[in-house]
């Protein structure tokens, strides 16, 4: 060891040679200016169909403040433009679709991940997806030409055998077929593979390990599903089911075929009734002036309902990555 | 490699030790068996991943199961309590005994054999829905069991068991998800141990954890032997030095399939097994 | 390690625990069993009952559309009036076959390159514009539909005057593809291994030249789908165009013209009077639905044949 050591090589860059490589602002190419551009005119659509659409009802909201909300019936051309009925035939048919696709959705869900044998998967995966590609209008047409016989014939003879079904679900006698009720089963054939394609994916991420660990403890197979799968899965559940309700809501021409076009404030899913999104897209053809307006305020509306609904379904499935990301 | 282990090893080479019993200075005598593995065998949609198993698991002793990675270790450990029952194509060939009892064939349901044969897993896996509390008597709830007072019996058993209680206790309704990672694995140990099982599976238990919660792990080990037979796969051989009385090496051969090399006291694989190979794999010729 | 020690003390009362575990869980084994088979066998009959609609569907679907679409005017005849006299002269659909090719033409000029640009955008951002666009169209592409029609009638067919036409349902259209543009095109360049683009930029290449000339092309197969993807979705809509193209009654391509599709004269007919419309119906809804399932199977087969290539 020498006490006289030469000092390290001093590798510190001097002032001048340093290149000046990190600017801080990236180039600015012609690349950069055109993604930019096309990301404006996205910008420009999308706020332009909100205010298109708001900006067109506020005549309503004008000169018939309330009334979109109340139940004086829709009388065109002149007013007042009650909204209720349309509010309540979306609420009830969204909400008993909904409750259908639920419950045969999951178990779907379930079945895939936990019961199919592995070479039937991809058959049911395209089943669903083909599922969903049906176009709204061939659903409303099966509805309206072979579901509204059917029920005619075979459901609501059923159905009138019940105790307080005529209190419950009305009475109908001789029409044809077209009620709330038909609706509510069109849409859930229309949400289920919207469930069923987040719930799959919601349920399949659940660990597996902790699928393992539940049977090492001598748990059967549905305890493991019910007790550990499903509770890990809840949030996401929950945000697929938000889904498919603000699909639910938003399904316009299979219920116009289906549901019966009739603006009454009722609760008997036997009888006919509309639904938002259909009323706007029966009564518009037709419309002048106030009742664009008006028509428009429903609009308004049914975009609040699905926005809201979507965002809360988003984030309900963003929180379900974070409750797994701690696992 | 570690300098002093290596000198130690170096000398017990020439000089075999006899297991013998640390008051008496005779031989012990094994006691009876936990499980007996006859020429069991796994294979994978025709592929055999691991044979020529045969062995004795012998009651209150800590039996590792070691070797390098591929040698199968863990498809036989996965053996012992079905688990290979939910991957298609998987056919277990042989005979594994639970007290006599042919776990594939013989009177025993699958629910029940892992009553009796529970299992804890590389990573600590609690249940994050549930409290510390919930995780632990999770099996006993599967199997139907309500009695509040067992329940909490039972839990505070098998937290005492592996060393949790005292840390927990007090916040026993906490979600198991704000537990460090070594009091995580230790509530899954918990949570096999609620339902007083006969045999403890370990699948490389300590693996993910740091080298403290490790430590702590393998202190338990030690006293958790006298209650229950544990059987630990380990790619960790000083950790099977230090922990087990009895070791299976196994080795992955020319057709890619592990096979059981040497089975023995820990003393003897360490010091002087029988198979050269054994001898290469300790002394870190290859791993 | 005293807790443990504490536990060998009580190893008689450990004993009767463990006697007492044993027992329930032996009398309840066969009970849970049961229900855990009766349970599994309810969401076997779950999935059947997905599968029983579509199966349906298409059974009715063949059996009242086939026997239409099997002749040649049903493609080359504009649609007639039945009357009394002729109650089977339905004519055909080509205005609205020619109607649904030339929307979706306009509707995905005007989608595709503003569409996959944004997407671009999206992958390779990180700033509050493209946060906020991200959300923009997710929330777009799950709106009612009707609304686009909303916003096409105000916008084209009133504001700029334009009438019911071809480029007022392109429109709409358009803005149904669009945020399903975006977002696979964002999903299929983030798909891309960035491993890729830090090659590229290893050699030295400018960053807009490693995204155009590196990582869209391996991007182009997710793309490419999911336009394929957005253009049947847009064939089958209804709501969007039935406000703003007119149903117009000629063979026309002219963007100032009306024009049918098919989806709408799915909905015009569908409760019609005459049998003879009612029957085919089936067969305009039979097209549609073999024209959307070969696009949504063959987006998929090639997607997928792409991913073994790779």
């Amino acid at each position: 060891m020498s006490i006289v050591t030469p000092p390290p090589p001093d590798f510190s860059p001097h002032e001048e040679e340093v290149p000046e490589f990190n600017s801080g602002t990236p180039s600015r190419t012609w690349y950069h200016y055109l993604l930019i551009v096309a990301s404006l005119v996205f910008a420009a659509v999308s706020v332009g169909f909100i205010g298109t659409i708001v900006w067109n009802s506020l005549p309503d909201f004008a000169h018939h403040t309330g009334t979109l909300l109340g139940g004086n019936g829709w009388q065109s051309p002149t007013g007042p433009f009650g909204g209720l009925a349309m509010i309540v035939g979306t609420v009830e048919t969204s909400l008993v679709a909904l409750i259908i696709a639920v419950v045969i959705g999951l178990g779907t869900s379930i079945s895939i991940v936990f019961i199919l044998p592995r070479r039937f998967r991809n058959i049911v995966a395209t089943l669903v997806e083909l599922l969903a590609a049906v176009p709204s209008v061939v659903y409303g047409l099966w509805g309206f030409l072979v579901l509204a016989p059917w029920m005619l014939k075979t459901v609501i003879p059923w159905l009138d055998k019940w105790p307080f079904s005529h209190e419950l679900f009305g009475n109908p006698g001789q029409q044809d077929g077209q009620s709330l009720l038909l609706a509510s089963i069109v849409l859930a054939v229309m949400i289920l593979p919207t469930f069923v394609a987040i719930s799959r994916e919601v349920i399949s991420v659940v660990p597996h390990d902790l699928v393992e660990a539940s049977l090492s403890l001598g748990a059967t197979r549905w305890q493991v599903i019910r007790g550990v799968v499903l509770p890990t899965a809840k949030i996401g559940l929950f945000g697929a089911t938000f889904l498919a309700l603000a699909r639910a809501t938003g399904e316009t021409v299979a219920v116009a075929l289906v549901a019966g076009g009739v603006a009454n404030v009722q609760f008997h899913l036997l009888y006919p009734g509309t639904s938002i999104a259909s009323w706007i897209a029966t009564e518009f053809g037709e419309a002048q002036g106030n009742e664009i307006s008006a028509l428009m305020a429903l609009g308004v509306l049914l975009m609040l309902v699905n926005f809201g609904l979507s965002l809360i379904s988003r984030g309900l499935v963003s929180r379900q990555r974070k409750v797994l990301a701690v696992v | 490699m570690d300098q002093e282990f290596m000198a130690q090893v170096e000398t017990k080479v020439d000089t075999p030790t006899p297991v013998t019993s640390e008051t008496t200075n005779e031989p012990l005598a094994r006691g009876s068996a936990a499980m007996q593995l006859k020429n069991v065998a796994v294979a994978f949609h025709g592929r055999t991943a691991v044979r020529d198993c045969t062995f004795d698991v012998t009651k209150n002793r800590v039996t590792s199961l070691i070797g390098p990675s591929g040698s199968g270790k863990t498809t036989l450990l996965r053996a012992l309590n079905r688990l290979h029952d939910l991957t298609p194509g998987t056919k277990v060939s042989g005979q594994i005994l639970l007290e006599g009892t042919d776990i594939y064939r013989g009177d025993i349901t699958v629910t029940e054999l892992r009553t009796r044969v529970g299992m804890v897993f590389q990573r600590p896996n609690p249940f994050p829905t549930m409290s510390i509390y919930d995780n632990a008597i999770s099996g006993l709830r599967f199997n139907g069991v309500k009695k509040k007072a067992l329940l909490d019996e039972a839990a505070e058993t098998s937290l005492k068991s592996a060393a949790l209680w005292d840390s927990v206790q007090n916040r026993l309704k906490v979600a198991a998800s704000n537990l460090s990672g070594g009091e995580q694995q230790r509530l899954c140990i918990a949570r096999a141990l609620a339902m007083d099982p006969e045999v403890l599976l370990m699948d490389e238990p300590t693996s993910a954890l740091d080298p403290i919660a490790t430590l702590k792990i393998e202190e338990l080990m030690t006293e958790l032997k006298k209650r229950v037979t544990v059987i630990i796969v380990t790619h960790n051989m000083q950790q099977a030095a230090r922990i087990s009385d009895d070791c299976a090496f196994l080795l992955m051969g020319e057709d890619r399939a592990g096979e059981l090399i040497e089975f023995d006291t820990t003393e003897k694989i360490f010091n002087n097994p029988n198979d050269s190979r054994t001898l290469d794999y300790t002394l870190g010729r290859f791993g | 390690m005293s807790e443990i020690n504490q536990l060998v003390e009580t190893e008689e009362t450990g004993t009767n625990m463990r006697d007492e575990i044993r027992q329930i869980s032996d009398q309840f084994r066969a009970r849970r069993q049961v229900r855990s088979r009766i349970m599994v066998t309810l969401c076997a009959i779950a999935l059947g009952a997905t599968a029983v609609p579509l199966l349906l569907l298409l059974y009715q679907l063949f059996k009242r559309g086939l026997p239409v679409v099997l002749h040649s005017a049903f493609y080359t005849q504009l649609p007639q009036t039945p009357t009394l006299i002729a109650p089977n002269a339905t004519g055909g659909v080509s205005n609205a076959i020619l109607g649904t090719l030339v929307l979706s033409l306009y509707a995905s000029i005007m989608a595709i390159p503003i569409g996959v640009l944004v997407g671009v955008y999206l992958a390779e951002s990180d700033s509050k514009l493209a946060g906020g666009l991200r959300v923009t169209a997710q929330t777009m592409a799950g709106a009612p539909s009707i609304l686009m029609g909303l916003f096409a009638f105000s916008f084209i067919v009133r504001d700029l005057n334009i009438g019911f036409s071809a480029l007022a349902g392109s429109f709409a259209l358009a803005v149904l593809m669009l945020p399903v543009i975006v977002i696979s095109s964002e999903i299929a360049v983030r798909g891309v291994p960035h491993t890729l683009r830090e090659a590229g930029l290893a050699l030295g290449a400018k960053p807009h030249k490693v995204s155009m000339k590196i990582v869209l092309p391996a991007a182009v197969t997710g793309i490419v789908t999911g336009i394929i993807l957005a253009i049947s979705r847009a064939i089958g809509e209804t709501a969007p165009v039935l406000l703003v193209i007119g149903g117009g009654y000629i063979n026309s391509w002219k963007p100032l013209d009306p024009v049918s599709a098919l989806p709408l004269s799915i909905y015009e007919n569908a409760k019609s009077e005459w049998p003879s419309l009612r029957t085919e119906v089936w067969g305009i809804a039979l097209v549609l639905v073999v024209f959307v399932f070969v696009l949504s199977l063959s987006a998929r087969i090639w997607a997928s044949r792409k991913q073994q290539a790779r």
